[in-house]
């Protein structure tokens, strides 16, 4: 009776052991790749930012000197500047588009397929020639779309991107407008889970349309609200194709971005040393933010 | 079709649109929706049309929204420009590849995290929230690894290698897939286990076969980011023979192929149709995707 106790506890044993094994051989492959590809560099990047490399090899350590470079750096207040000024813009333009949309989308009674099908459309299309298509709208000139429509409303042909004060604004427009479907449909999912009875509810105590989106609909989307910009922000922060296809960061570096900047660093100038450096600044800054998200979430969902 | 008397859910139900504040407001909602609409549409219209025109009918004033004659010609001439298959042929190779490491990998990590629970599974669920959560330090690094790799020294640039590696290593994939996972009913795999299959033949037989809406939606937007990807691949396969359309656009962008600017529209107009006829088959699976991935995307 006691061995065959024994036995059958054995054997679960070797189960239990052959399903551990098992499952983790499954998972190997993709713990490889997330230790290769997203772990390791982040230490690879903390490491030799503290080393002067020559190509890809570690020279001399160096401390915090290519910290110091990359922040004493000319460009790099401006640089700063320009950053939160994309970010900022993208909050202004980027944020609000798609809510409303998706708001308003919730409201038809007809044509939501279409809208839908319309307003995400642009994000099939790849980046690049997202940046293309809207460079040519931008275009000085007479060949631009744009300029062609003032020319109707009987204004003179405009400078856009190679206006300081526009460039960013201008990028965070083709931006918004390739990336803002994805945003709306995701506040359309979030808009489905609205207590239709809180509306009717309302509705007797004699609320009107305002009292309901500002006291029903708007409590209800934050937390949505909370983690899209949060998404924006961070994304936005490292910004680089855009900039990079459609201005180049002109003109005058009036939209280089610290992406795009570390992009030149290490693949224009080949200063791979300094471009960790910066990436780490970076990386330390968007790990603060995500930290107060964290701590704004908490405080929202109590 | 629907009908206003039977509106009953939103911010506005069918009494209120009875009134003619609240249909103002509605009409005013419907107005701007059409105009957001034209917004997104009207950009890509203009390079279809545009890449019909001619130079001097491009530049021309008063602005010409219609080119005067659409014909195959110009098409053809950019075909002989420009080796579309080339470049065609190479992003395919980079989606085929993107699949496979996609759905393989990153299902197969959903499903050890949902379904096997190896010891040490907490863990490894930490590594790859903290993953998701984790933003990038520059794509120096990477590149290193890439050009040399470690222990073995092999150089990966110039292949797709680091790309399809990438599509394998995507976090939010992973607990997309273990979520879904968890939706199986555990009886099953019970059962098949008892039949004397193993870990991998459950995964095979029973999981895959029951997962195909999480496998076709996973497989559109791996298809349409591995066409919109730029960045790796222009630092991986830059100036190699495996450049993809998103290396051409920006040769293009730059004045690399020396075109003319409706021959830019034909090419920015080429790298839209396929993913365009994609997104038209597949709009719904797309739009309910995204609503299962949640923040995905």
């Amino acid at each position: 009776m006691k061995s065959l106790e024994k036995k059958k506890q054995k054997r679960s044993a070797a189960m239990i052991f052959k399903k551990n094994i098992s499952g983790w051989v499954l998972i190997l492959p993709s713990v490889f790749l997330l230790f290769l590809i997203v772990w390791r560099p982040v230490g690879m990047a903390f490491y030799y930012s503290l080393f002067r490399l020559q190509g890809m090899k570690a020279v001399a350590f160096v401390g915090l000197r290519n910290f110091r470079d990359v922040i004493t750096d000319t460009a790099f207040l401006q640089t700063v500047g320009n950053t939160v000024k994309y970010v900022l813009w993208s909050l202004v333009i980027g944020m609000p588009i798609p809510f409303f949309a998706a708001v308003m989308i919730n409201e038809m009674v007809r044509g939501k397929g279409y809208f839908k099908f319309a307003m995400y459309l642009p994000v099939i299309v790849p980046t690049v020639a997202t940046c293309l298509i809207w460079k040519m709208l931008y275009l000085d000139g007479e060949g631009g779309l744009l300029n062609a429509l003032l020319y109707f409303v009987g204004i003179g042909p405009a400078n856009w991107l190679s206006n300081k004060t526009l460039t960013i604004p201008l990028v965070i427009i083709a931006s918004t407008w390739q990336g803002f479907g994805t945003t709306l449909i995701m506040y359309l999912a979030s808009l489905q889970s609205v207590d239709q009875n809180l509306y009717e509810a309302a509705r007797v105590d004699g609320t009107g349309f305002w009292g309901r989106f500002w006291h029903i609909l708007l409590p209800h989307m934050r937390g949505t609200i909370l983690l899209l910009a949060m998404r924006q922000i961070i994304g936005v922060f490292q910004i680089t194709e855009q900039p990079l296809v459609m201005t180049g960061g002109g003109p005058n570096g009036a939209s280089m971005s610290l992406g795009l900047t570390n992009y030149f660093y290490a693949f224009q100038y080949g200063q791979f040393d300094k471009s960790m450096a910066l990436g780490v600044i970076s990386f330390l800054f968007l790990i603060g933010l995500t930290f107060i998200y964290f701590k704004l979430d908490r405080k929202f969902s109590e | 079709m629907s009908k206003f008397s039977e509106k009953t859910n939103g911010l506005l139900n069918f009494m209120e649109l009875k009134q003619a504040k609240y249909r103002f407001i509605y009409g005013i909602m419907a107005v701007v929706l059409i105009l957001l609409s034209l917004v997104c549409i009207l950009p890509i219209l203009w390079v279809f049309l545009s890449g019909f025109k001619t130079t001097s009918e491009m530049y021309s004033i008063p602005p010409t929204f219609l080119p005067s004659s659409i014909s195959i010609e110009p098409v053809k001439e950019i075909f002989d420009k420009v080796n579309f298959f080339k470049y065609f042929g190479n992003t395919l190779m980079e989606i085929v590849g993107a699949l496979v490491f996609d759905l393989i990998i990153n299902g197969l990590a959903g499903y050890v995290l949902s379904r096997i629970r190896p010891k040490g599974s907490a863990v490894l669920e930490t590594l790859v929230f903290g993953t998701m959560l984790l933003p990038s330090v520059s794509m120096v690094p990477l590149y290193m690894t890439f050009v040399n790799m470690p222990i073995t020294h092999v150089n990966l640039t110039g292949s797709f290698m680091p790309l399809w590696m990438q599509a394998g290593c995507n976090a939010f994939t992973i607990m997309l897939f273990r979520n879904f996972f968890n939706g199986i009913p555990m009886d099953y795999l019970e059962a098949a286990r008892i039949d004397g299959c193993g870990n991998l033949g459950i995964f095979f037989k029973i999981i895959l076969p029951l997962s195909k809406p999480i496998i076709v939606v996973e497989s559109i937007f791996c298809v349409i980011n591995s066409w919109k990807n730029f960045m790796w691949p222009y630092l991986i396969l830059g100036s190699t023979p495996k450049e993809t359309i998103s290396i051409l656009l920006y040769q293009v962008s730059s004045g690399g192929m020396s075109l003319t600017m409706p021959e830019v529209m034909l090419v920015v107009m080429l790298s839209i149709i396929p993913p365009g006829i994609f997104y038209a088959i597949f709009s719904k699976q797309i739009m309910g995707g995204m609503n299962m991935s949640g923040i995905k995307g």
